[in-house]
């Protein structure tokens, strides 16, 4: 289809790259030795990390912020290492996530993937514990991804049925997990929490909104 | 040997999903004669799940100050915990206003840059040294390995301690003990193992863990030895669920190098965790000479 050039957002580079990670995007020269040895271009067809960087560059806005792909991108660096621009595309991806998560919450996008309702649990874990506690992140994902609670708990025993009891019968998981009697099944916690807590208020999506 | 003691970053599956390779980092440090001090109370690095970097480095910021009061150089035998700390480590020694920054947060945070942060693999092969590792050695491992080393051990570039295309750290380790390198398996030692999509798009996470496993058994290992916790999960941990959800059989056993590496210096199985890797390990303990 061809580009509705009025529709561009000329200012969207700018945007991408005044967020930490994105600096270096305007470097990119199309080279496409990014997709060539991405490890999910491999496996999902279409995905392709050199158009992300060409359609950001052109201000494809919305067409960018919307697509499902930025969130399967593993962040595993390799198109970074390999980049001979040094656009640091993993890093940029992360830039991206972090502006759609913005536009989600001012009610202007919906994200087609649970991915950031996974990496809030994880956060929301970390700023309570200070620590991941597996099981509480499961518990707060799971209802959270399937829209119920009811619902929540089923997917998450199927996709822990079998696991969970390996990990279990290995000592590494449930009562007798982690080597003593009570790890794994309750949360192993931090004294200073309350700096887990300053940290994300600061300088978390949570400090931005104030 | 250049180094005697250092603080000691476990990363949060050291008290769960990686605990053997907790027990076998420890085991096999005080076999060498390095002492390790925990970061006492550390915190959470941020994983791959916390996305903002100012979030990772004010994180990382309080577990480097604790062992910086000790004047300790720090040591993590996890990869992502080892490019959080590193990176950030990075960041606040070239930032002075991201310090004042975080310093006016907490106290707790008030990090100066004056130590390093190392991963097991290089302290290993080049703090310790090879040499110093065989004068130590007790047994021979005669074991088929396929080395896999996953994402940040080679890349991202500022951060990386080995070869990105062809890392090695590893396969010296394995050849010093008496252990094979096996042929046909080096494309696969830095390609993903999928570990970061499990909880959002486990069909993707599955198909990639399944490559590496896949190629380790047709190049003939024994077994796959790692260095990452998330690497444990998704190739031992999930490999019944892989094996499963896919209807294939592989029972290809995992183990960390911290484990085959203490085996060789003669440490009991047992305090290795080798009892607590999820495909079975007792056929490579009977490979231990
Ligand atoms: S490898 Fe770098 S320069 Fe080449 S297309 Fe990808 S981002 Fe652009
Ligand atoms: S970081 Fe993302 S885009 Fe880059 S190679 Fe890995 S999966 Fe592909």
């Amino acid at each position: 289809m061809p580009i509705k050039t009025w529709e561009l957002d000329p200012n969207f580079k700018n945007e991408i790259m005044s967020e930490a990670g994105g600096e270096r995007l305007a470097s990119c020269f199309q080279c496409s030795t990014c997709t060539l040895g991405c490890p999910i271009a491999e496996i999902v067809p279409g995905y392709n990390p050199r158009k992300i960087i060409q359609m950001s560059l052109l201000g494809m806005r919305d067409e960018v912020l919307s697509n499902p792909d930025l969130w399967i991108c593993l962040i595993c660096q390799t198109c970074t290492a390999r980049c001979p621009q040094d656009v640091r595309i993993a890093d940029v991806m992360g830039a991206l996530r972090r502006i759609a998560e913005r536009e989600e919450e001012a009610g202007k996008l919906k994200i087609d993937s649970p991915r950031p309702l996974f990496d809030k649990a994880f956060q929301h874990q970390l700023k309570k514990f200070g620590r991941l506690y597996d099981m509480g992140l499961a518990m707060e994902y799971y209802p959270k991804k399937e829209g119920s609670f009811i619902k929540g708990m089923l997917a998450m025993m199927k996709d822990y049925k079998d696991f969970g009891m390996r990990m279990f019968l290995k000592g590494k998981m449930g009562p007798l997990g982690g080597g003593s009697p009570v790890k794994g099944m309750l949360a192993s916690k931090i004294k200073q929490k309350d700096v887990m807590k300053k940290i994300f208020e600061e300088l978390g999506e949570e400090g931005k909104e104030k | 040997m250049s180094v005697n003691k250092l603080a000691y970053y476990p990363g949060c599956p050291s008290e769960a999903t990686a605990i053997e390779q907790h027990m076998s980092t420890e085991a096999v440090f005080e076999k060498l004669g390095v002492e390790l001090v925990e970061v006492e109370d550390w915190n959470c690095c941020g994983a791959a799940e916390v996305e903002d970097p100012r979030v990772v480095y004010a994180l990382n910021a309080r577990n480097l100050a604790i062992a910086e009061k000790e004047d300790l150089d720090i040591v993590t035998p996890c990869s992502i915990c080892y490019y959080n700390l590193e990176r950030s480590n990075k960041a606040l020694r070239a930032d002075e206003a991201l310090r004042t920054k975080l310093r006016g947060i907490d106290s707790s945070l008030d990090y100066n840059g004056t130590i390093k942060t190392k991963h097991v693999l290089d302290v290993f092969v080049n703090d310790i040294g090879l040499d110093e590792i065989s004068s130590k050695l007790e047994k021979k491992v005669n074991v088929k390995v396929a080395p896999y080393y996953g994402c940040y051990i080679g890349r991202p570039p500022e951060t990386a301690f080995d070869d990105p295309d062809n890392p090695v750290l590893m396969d010296k380790l394995i050849e010093l003990i008496g252990g094979e390198i096996v042929p046909n398996f080096n494309y696969m030692k830095t390609v993903c193992c999928g570990g970061p999509l499990m909880m959002t798009r486990g069909d993707i996470a599955f198909d990639m863990a399944r490559k590496i496993l896949d190629v380790a058994k047709n190049a003939g290992a024994d077994c796959i030895s790692l260095a990452c916790p998330l690497c444990g999960m998704m190739l031992d941990g999930k490999q019944a669920d892989i094996e499963k959800a896919l209807d294939v059989t592989i029972g290809m056993p995992v183990v960390y190098i911290t484990q085959l590496l203490g085996l060789a210096l003669g440490i009991e199985p047992k305090k290795l965790g080798l009892n607590k890797n999820a495909v079975d390990t007792k056929e490579i303990l009977g490979m231990v000479v």
